[in-house]
C-alpha cells in the first residue's frame, strides 16, 4: 500500500512538471493560435541555462531561473516574429516552421554544450534525500511540488483576477470579437508567445534535476505536453492542470499496475478520449 | 503578382544545382600504397555521445601511427551512422559505391550492424565493428568482425560473481528493445543456471519503455518492495542517467546495483555522486595495469583527449589495431582489397590490447577476452570506475 | 510554347525522371528508389491531409503493415514483386478500414493527435513484435523480388528504380483520377463545408471512412515498395520522425497536390543526401541542420508549396487542374 501512496505523491510531482511545460504550450495554441513544435526545445534551453549557471549555491540557482525565464521569453518573442507572416495559413505551416526551428535550435545547443546529457548542480538544501512516509525520496521533487503549486496559483490569479487574464480568456473564447474591441492582435501574439516561452524555459530549469538537458529530451517532452494540451482542451489552463495530473498518475502507478503495458497507456488513453468525445467544434474549426 | 517567373527560375536553378552535385565525382580507387577505410559512426542522434568516444579511440590510433595502417597511407572516409538503421545502411552503401572503401569500421548501433551486414557481405567488404554486437548467425559472420563484445557477455560474465556476493534474489530490468534484451538476459540465463532466483514478481525481467525515457522513480519503489538483495539493470545514454538518479534517491539505494554500461564514459560525469557504489561488468577499465593500457592512457592524456578513455574508445582503438595488423600482413606492393583484409584478419593471433590480450573466436568473430568487475568510487578527487575483481574470460 | 508544353507535363516529368539513372551514380539511384517509396506514402498523406482535410501522422501504420507483410511474404518464398505490392495494399486498406471507423470520428487538431497516438503505437508494436519485425534490429536482409512468377531476381539498381518509378506513377495517376471523380469532389466539398454537406443529405462519415481506407491501400503499397527497394525494414521507418518528415513533404508539395507530395518527399530526402555529400566529410552529422533549414525555407519561399509554382505558368486550363492535381 505504501508503495502506491509514494507513487501517487511522485505522480503529482511528475504531473506538475508536465503542467508547467504544457501550460505554456496551451497558451500558445489557445490564445495565440500557434502550434509551436519548438516548445520542447525551449524546455531544453532552460535546462542548459540551468546547467551553465548553477553552482551548488542559492545565488546560482536563482540566477539560473531568471536567465532561463529571460532566454525563454526572448526566444518565444522571436518565434512570434517568425510565425507572424503565416497568420492566415493555418496550423500546418506553423508546425512545419517550428519543427524546422526546433531542429536548428537543438543542433545549435549540441554545438554549444556537446552531445552529452548534463546535470546541473542544485543547492545542497534541495539536492539531498528526505524521508517521506518512512521511505527515502528525492527532496527536490517535494520542493518542486511546492514551487509548482505556487506557480499554478499565481497563474490562476493572473488569469482570473486581472484585466490581462480576462482579455486572454476572452481571446480563447472569441478571437475576432476581442480584436474588434480594440486589442492589438500583434501585441497579444508577442506577449503570449513570450510568456509561453518563459514558462517553457522556467520549466526546463526547474525540471533539470528530474529530466535534465540533452539532445533527445525535447522530443519526449514535446509529445507528452501535446497530449496534455489536447486532453485538457486547447487554451484551457485548468484543463491542462487536470490532464497533467492524470498523466502523472498514469505514469506513476502504471509500473505497479500495468507492468509492460505502461508505455502504451498514455497515448492509448488519449486516443480513446478523443474518439469517444467525437467531432466537436474545436476540431472542425482547427483543421486547416 | 510581381515578376511571376522569378520563383520558377529559382526552382530551376535549384534543380540544376542538385543535378550537378548528384553527378559529382566518385572517390579514387585503391592502389598498392593507400587504403580507403569507411569510418561510419554516430555523428547525430541518440548515440552521438558514444560516437565521440569511439572516434577518439580510433583517431588516436591513427594519429599515433603516422596516419598509416599496415604501412599504407589511410584515406579515412567518415559517414554519419545516425540512430536510424536504414540511414546507416544508406551511408554504408555510399562508402562502398561512391568512395570505394576496402573496409568498414565503427558502427555503434546493433541494429545498424544487422542492416549493413548482408550488404557488406554481398560486396565482399569486411566490417570491423566495435559497438553493439547482437547474436548473428554463422552465415552472417563471413567478413564480419567485432572488437567490442557480444551483447550477452557482460551479464554472463557477471553472473557467477553476483551469485557469490549476493545472498538472495536479484531484480532484473532493462530498456525494452532488441539492444537491451540480450544485455539483461545474458545475466538472468546464467544466474538462473547457477541456481539464482529473480526477485521480479513473475520471475521475468522487467522491461521499460524505449526510446522514450520513463519516470524511473515508481519502479524504484516497486524494486524496494520486492525483497531483492541486488539489482541487475541495463540502460544507456539519457535513460541510464535518469535511472541512476532515481535509484540513488529511493529505498532501492540500499540494494546494490549491477549492470553493464550504466556508468560508462561521459555518463558518469552527469550521474555524479548518485553513481557511487555502482558495479559494472566490463571488458575494459582505464586503471588496468598492463603495458598496452599504460601506453594507451598516456597517449590519450598526452593528446588532450577528454577525461580517461572508456570502453568504446578502447574497443575502437583495437578496431584500428586489427586493421593495421591485417593490412600489414598483405605483402607490400600488392593492392589492398576487402577480401585480402578479411583473409588476414582471420589469421590474426593474439592481440595485445589495453584491455588485456584477446583473440577472435573463430565461431563468433568476436573477442575471447578477460572481463572485469568495476565499482564507482572516488579516485583521488573525482569519481571513476575502478576495477575490483577479475571475472571469467568469455 | 510553354503553354503547349505544360499540357504534356506528366509525360515530360516521367521522361526526365526515367532518364536519371543514365546521368547519376548507382548509389544516388538507390537513394532515389527509396525516395519514391516515401513519395507514395506522401501521396496517401496528401489524400487525407489536403484533399479530405484530415491532417494525419498515422499513415505509417498501414505503411508498416505493408512493409512487414512484404518482408514476411518474401521470407516465405513468395517473391513476385507486383503481387507483393497488391497484397501489401490490400492489407493496408483492411487495416485502415478497421481503425478508420474510430479515427474519423475526430477532425482537425484532434484527428492529428489521434493519428499521433496511432503512430506511437505503431512504433511500439514494431519494436515489440519481434517474431515478425525483428524489433529494433529490423527485419534483416529481405530476398530480392522478381517481376513475375519464375522471373529473375531484380537487383540491378536502375531496374529497381524504374520499377519504383512505374509503381509511383500508377499510384499517382490513380489518385489524381480518383480526386477528379465525383467521389473526389464530394470529399473536397466535405472538407470545405462539412455541415452543409451533411445538411444536403451526404453521408460524410462513410465518405471519409472510404477515403481513409483508400489512403490505407496507398500507404500499404508504399510500405511494400519500401521493403522491396531497400530490402530492410526497421521501426525507424515507421516512427514519429518518419511521419513528421512525410507530413512536411506534403506541406512542401502544396498539401493537396498528389504530384507535389512526391516532389516534396524528393526535395527533402534528395536535398538532405546530396547537400551533405556535396559539402564533404565535415558535413557528416549535419543532416538535421539541412532538414531544419529546408523546412524553414520552404515555409517562407513556397507559401503554396511546390504546386503553387504552377500558378506562374501561363494560365491555361488552370482552374480544373489546380484542385485536381
Amino acid at each position: 500500500m505504501d508503495a502506491y501512496l509514494l507513487n501517487v505523491v511522485n505522480g503529482v510531482a511528475y504531473g506538475l512538471l508536465l503542467f508547467t511545460v504544457a501550460a505554456g504550450l496551451t497558451l500558445a495554441l489557445g490564445v495565440a493560435d500557434v502550434l509551436n513544435l519548438a516548445h520542447g526545445s525551449l524546455y531544453v534551453v532552460g535546462g542548459y541555462v540551468a546547467w551553465a549557471f548553477t553552482d551548488g549555491g542559492w545565488g546560482g540557482f536563482v540566477l539560473a531561473l531568471l536567465v532561463a525565464v529571460a532566454v525563454g521569453a526572448l526566444l518565444g518573442a522571436g518565434l512570434s516574429a517568425a510565425v507572424a507572416p503565416l497568420s492566415k495559413r493555418g496550423h500546418l505551416p506553423q508546425a512545419l516552421l517550428t519543427f524546422g526551428i526546433s531542429l536548428l535550435l537543438i543542433q545549435a545547443l549540441v554545438a554549444m554544450f556537446g552531445a552529452d546529457d548534463l546535470s546541473p548542480a542544485m543547492p545542497a538544501a534541495l539536492d539531498g534525500d528526505v524521508s517521506l512516509m518512512g521511505h527515502r525520496y528525492p527532496g527536490y521533487r517535494l520542493a518542486f511540488i511546492g514551487i509548482a503549486v505556487v506557480l499554478a496559483v499565481a497563474g490562476w490569479m493572473i488569469m482570473s483576477r486581472t484585466r490581462v487574464g480576462a482579455r486572454v480568456r476572452a481571446i480563447v473564447d472569441d478571437r475576432d470579437m476581442v480584436a474588434c474591441l480594440g486589442t492589438n492582435p500583434r501585441l497579444v501574439m508577442v506577449g503570449v508567445l513570450a510568456a509561453s516561452g518563459a514558462l517553457a524555459g522556467l520549466a526546463g530549469a526547474l525540471g533539470s534535476p528530474i529530466f535534465g538537458p540533452g539532445p533527445t529530451r525535447a522530443h519526449d517532452i514535446m509529445i507528452t505536453s501535446l497530449v496534455i494540451v489536447v486532453l485538457g482542451g486547447l487554451g484551457s489552463i485548468p484543463g491542462a492542470f487536470v490532464a497533467a495530473l492524470v498523466v502523472g498518475q498514469i505514469e506513476g502507478l502504471g509500473p505497479l499496475i500495468a507492468g509492460d503495458w505502461t508505455s502504451y497507456l498514455v497515448l492509448g488513453a488519449m486516443a480513446v478520449v478523443l474518439v469517444v468525445r467525437g467531432p466537436r467544434r474545436l476540431g472542425l474549426a482547427a483543421a486547416r | 503578382m510581381r515578376s511571376p517567373l522569378w520563383k520558377l527560375g529559382a526552382a530551376a536553378v535549384a534543380v540544376g544545382v542538385m543535378a550537378v552535385t548528384m553527378t559529382g565525382c566518385a572517390g579514387s580507387g585503391a592502389s598498392a600504397d593507400t587504403v580507403n577505410i569507411g569510418w561510419e559512426y554516430p555523428k547525430s542522434g541518440t548515440f552521438q555521445a558514444l560516437g565521440i568516444d569511439m572516434e577518439n579511440g580510433f583517431n588516436l590510433y591513427l594519429k599515433t601511427h603516422h596516419n598509416k595502417l599496415g604501412g599504407r597511407n589511410v584515406k579515412l572516409v567518415p559517414a554519419d551512422e545516425t540512430d536510424k538503421p536504414d540511414e546507416s545502411l544508406k551511408q554504408a552503401q555510399r562508402l562502398v559505391e561512391k568512395e570505394n572503401v576496402q573496409a568498414l569500421a565503427g558502427i555503434m548501433n546493433s541494429a545498424a550492424l544487422v542492416a549493413i551486414d548482408p550488404y557488406a557481405q554481398e560486396n565482399k567488404i569486411p566490417i570491423v565493428s566495435s559497438g553493439g554486437r547482437p547474436d548473428l548467425k554463422p552465415k552472417q559472420l563471413d567478413g564480419v568482425w567485432h572488437t567490442g563484445s557480444i551483447n550477452e557477455h557482460g551479464g554472463e560474465a557477471a553472473a557467477p560473481y553476483i551469485k557469490k556476493q549476493v545472498d538472495g534474489p536479484v531484480y532484473a530490468m532493462g530498456a525494452d528493445y532488441a539492444g537491451g534484451w540480450p544485455k539483461v538476459k545474458g545475466f538472468t540465463k546464467q544466474f538462473q543456471k547457477l541456481g539464482g532466483k529473480l526477485a521480479n514478481a513473475d520471475g521475468k525481467p522487467e522491461w521499460t519503455s524505449f526510446p522514450k525515457a520513463p519516470d524511473f522513480q515508481p519502479y524504484m519503489n516497486k524494486i524496494a518492495d520486492s525483497g531483492a538483495k541486488a539489482i541487475f539493470a541495463f540502460y544507456s545514454g539519457t535513460q541510464a542517467i535518469d535511472f541512476i538518479k532515481a535509484w540513488a534517491s529511493s529505498d532501492a539505494a540500499d540494494i546494490p546495483l549491477y549492470g553493464p554500461n550504466l556508468t560508462e564514459g561521459s555518463l558518469l560525469k552527469a550521474e555524479g555522486k548518485s553513481a557511487k557504489g555502482i558495479y559494472t561488468p566490463a571488458n575494459y577499465s582505464a586503471d588496468l595495469d598492463n603495458s598496452a593500457n599504460r601506453d594507451f592512457v598516456s597517449k590519450w592524456t598526452a593528446d588532450n583527449r577528454p577525461g580517461l578513455p572508456d570502453l568504446y574508445a578502447a574497443t575502437a582503438w583495437d578496431a584500428a589495431q586489427v586493421l593495421d595488423k591485417a593490412i600489414k600482413a598483405i605483402p607490400a606492393g600488392e593492392e589492398v582489397t576487402g577480401e585480402k583484409i578479411n583473409k588476414q584478419i582471420s589469421k590474426l593471433g593474439e592481440i595485445s590490447s589495453p584491455r588485456g590480450d584477446w583473440q577472435f573466436d573463430s565461431k563468433t568473430h568476436a573477442p575471447i577476452q578477460p572481463w572485469y568487475m568495476r565499482v564507482v568510487k572516488m579516485d583521488g578527487n573525482k569519481l571513476s570506475n575502478v576495477k575490483i575483481a577479475d571475472l571469467e574470460t568469455l | 510554347m510553354i503553354a503547349r508544353l505544360s499540357r504534356w507535363w506528366p509525360v515530360i516529368l516521367l521522361a526526365v525522371l526515367a532518364a536519371i539513372p543514365f546521368t547519376v551514380d548507382t548509389w544516388t539511384v538507390g537513394t532515389l528508389s527509396r525516395t519514391l517509396a516515401v513519395g507514395v506514402l506522401a501521396i496517401s498523406v496528401a489524400l487525407l491531409t489536403g484533399i479530405a482535410g484530415l491532417p494525419t501522422l498515422g499513415q505509417v501504420a498501414p505503411y508498416a503493415v505493408g512493409a512487414y507483410l512484404t518482408v514476411a511474404l518474401a521470407a516465405a518464398g513468395f517473391s513476385v514483386g507486383p503481387m507483393q505490392l497488391l497484397l501489401a495494399a490490400a492489407a493496408g486498406a483492411v487495416f485502415n478500414a478497421a481503425i478508420g471507423a474510430a479515427v474519423i470520428r475526430t477532425r482537425g487538431a484532434a484527428f492529428l493527435m489521434v493519428t499521433l497516438a496511432v503512430c506511437g503505437l505503431t512504433e511500439e508494436v514494431a519494436q515489440q513484435w519481434t517474431s515478425v519485425t525483428g524489433g529494433s534490429d529490423g527485419t534483416g536482409w529481405m530476398p530480392a523480388f522478381t517481376l513475375w512468377w519464375g522471373g529473375a531476381d531484380v537487383t540491378d539498381k536502375s531496374t529497381v528504380y524504374w520499377y519504383a518509378l512505374a509503381v509511383t506513377a500508377i499510384a499517382a495517376a490513380a489518385m489524381i483520377a480518383l480526386n477528379r471523380s465525383t467521389a473526389g469532389t464530394l470529399v473536397r466539398a466535405a472538407r470545405d463545408d462539412e455541415l452543409r454537406m451533411r445538411a444536403s443529405g451526404h453521408r460524410v462519415g462513410v465518405l471519409l471512412w472510404g477515403t481513409y481506407t483508400v489512403a490505407g491501400a496507398v500507404a500499404g503499397l508504399a510500405g511494400g515498395l519500401l521493403a522491396e527497394v531497400v530490402r530492410f525494414v526497421s521501426p525507424s521507418d515507421v516512427d514519429l520522425s518518419a511521419s513528421a518528415l512525410v507530413l512536411l513533404a506534403v506541406v512542401i508539395g502544396g498539401t493537396s497536390s498528389i504530384v507535389g507530395a512526391v516532389l516534396g518527399a524528393a526535395v527533402l530526402l534528395v536535398m538532405q543526401d546530396q547537400i551533405i555529400t556535396a559539402l564533404g566529410d565535415a558535413a557528416q552529422g549535419q543532416a538535421p541542420v539541412v532538414l531544419g533549414a529546408v523546412a524553414v525555407a520552404c515555409v517562407y519561399l513556397l507559401p503554396k508549396g511546390l504546386s503553387g509554382l504552377r500558378e506562374h505558368l501561363p494560365r491555361r486550363r488552370r482552374s480544373r487542374r489546380q484542385e485536381a492535381a
